[in-house]
């Protein structure tokens, strides 16, 4: 499974729990009784109006373990935009050494990022000690 | 259950013993409080006042349902509130029973009794139950996803509550912060967070100080600063390891392992999933690598 790769889909998971339940020909009651917990709760999870808790999330994925595989390739497939794939191509047009400069530049803006959060998060700890 | 606050017209040897288990509940020694209303049960029992029996009883179970330890006074709390002979232990029979329930997660047999409790709160015109009533169907309301709901009982809680409640308040702050935060009311939700911190810590209520470091560890994260939930959260992690607290202890493993993740370091957010696998999920070995892949932040609520 390709699992390292952060797939950042979350509307998805919803829909997939829907699919999921669906083609293992499980109605909502039948699903929400073996879960613990209530159709209509389960209807709204469905639909993305309902958070429930990690227990309750972790039983669903328990219930659907068989298809735990098939639910990364599709969120993973899915989580890529065609912003993406344009970018990747573009990248892997550069000469090797371009490509590299572009790794040093992205090391760059991320060490960057980070120091801007430092600072920030120095600012927090004064808020938070008022 | 915090601060169920004394009654008027009782014996000072009974009330002195059920003030000083209040002020313990409301400082989180919840062991010392049952000690309190265990004396206070024995006082009532020797000098047969059913009535206050009754009270020392429902005070008892406060504490002992919040140690996880409640299966056993439920009997007892469905009789008073059946039986109906006095409205101030009906009240508070009514609430523990809501806030037994809360805790197993039964929220909308918990709705049933905290609403009851809310209707003889606002009968008996007690403002500050009042107030602790509309605080519980807040919890009730937020654990069952109506955050618009939870919001108004929230703030009807915080304007009803008096502000030398300090405990109670920064309590019901963290409530709301947590609710602003997942409907995005950003700003709103730090503030009091902020706010609930900081006061949970100068009472030096540290058992209840990490719920808002938690809360604050998530609305880091919905804003985008990994690093700064990453460091919310270990410090929360210091204090869970010292007081207990499996429940917090694993959402907030989550989140650290979430943080982490979002700030670009997948060691270390493997590490977090995996001890949230092996010492709560110990049979479902996918899920260190579950997380990694998926982000259920939108899926997850806290106080569920």
């Amino acid at each position: 499974m390709a699992i390292h790769q952060k797939v950042r889909q979350i509307q998805l998971v919803g829909r997939k729990i829907r699919e999921l339940r669906k083609e293992h020909k499980l109605t909502q009651v039948e699903l929400s009784q073996r879960l613990g917990i209530q159709q209509s709760d389960l209807s709204r999870m469905e639909q993305g109006e309902y958070r429930v808790s990690l227990d309750t999330l972790f039983r669903i994925l328990a219930e659907f373990q068989m298809s735990i595989g098939e639910f990364f390739d599709e969120l993973a497939q899915e989580s890529i935009t065609p912003r993406d794939v344009r970018l990747v191509q573009q990248f892997n047009a550069l000469p090797n050494d371009a490509q590299r400069e572009v790794e040093d530049f992205i090391a760059f803006k991320r060490s960057m990022h980070r120091k801007d959060d430092r600072a920030d998060s120095d600012a927090d700890s004064e808020e938070e000690s008022k | 259950m915090i601060g169920e606050e004394t009654v008027e017209g009782i014996p000072a040897a009974f009330e002195e013993l059920r003030v000083r288990g209040a002020q313990a509940i409301e400082a989180g020694r919840l062991e010392e409080a049952e000690r309190y209303f265990e004396e206070a049960f024995v006082w009532a029992e020797q000098h047969g006042e059913s009535n206050l029996l009754d009270l020392a009883l429902c005070n008892r179970a406060a504490a002992a349902i919040d140690l996880g330890r409640g299966e056993r006074e439920l009997p007892r709390l469905r009789e008073i509130l059946m039986r109906g002979a006095d409205p101030v232990n009906c009240r508070i029979a009514a609430y523990n029973i809501a806030r037994y329930y809360e805790l197993n997660k039964s929220f909308k047999k918990a709705l049933f009794y905290g609403q009851i409790a809310r209707d003889r709160s606002e009968h008996l015109g007690r403002r500050d139950w009042l107030a602790s009533s509309h605080n519980l169907i807040g919890n009730l309301l937020l654990a069952e996803s109506f955050f618009e709901k939870a919001c108004a009982e929230f703030e009807q809680a915080l304007a009803l509550s008096p502000e030398d409640a300090v405990v109670r308040r920064a309590l019901i702050k963290d409530n709301l912060g947590y609710c602003y935060t997942v409907q995005g009311r950003y700003e709103e939700g730090f503030r009091l967070l902020f706010e609930s911190y900081r006061s949970l810590r100068r009472l030096g209520a540290i058992r209840y100080s990490v719920l808002p470091r938690v809360a604050l560890c998530f609305a880091y994260l919905e804003v985008g600063r990994p690093a700064r939930a990453l460091r919310c959260g270990r410090e929360a992690l210091d204090t869970i390891e010292t007081t207990g607290g499996s429940e917090m202890m694993k959402n907030l493993l989550y989140l650290l392992g979430e943080a982490a993740n979002l700030n670009g370091d997948l060691e270390l957010a493997r590490n977090y999933f995996s001890r949230l696998q092996r010492e709560f999920y110990p049979d479902a070995g996918y899920l260190p690598d579950f997380l990694l892949a998926i982000d259920v932040r939108k899926l997850i609520n806290l106080k569920a």
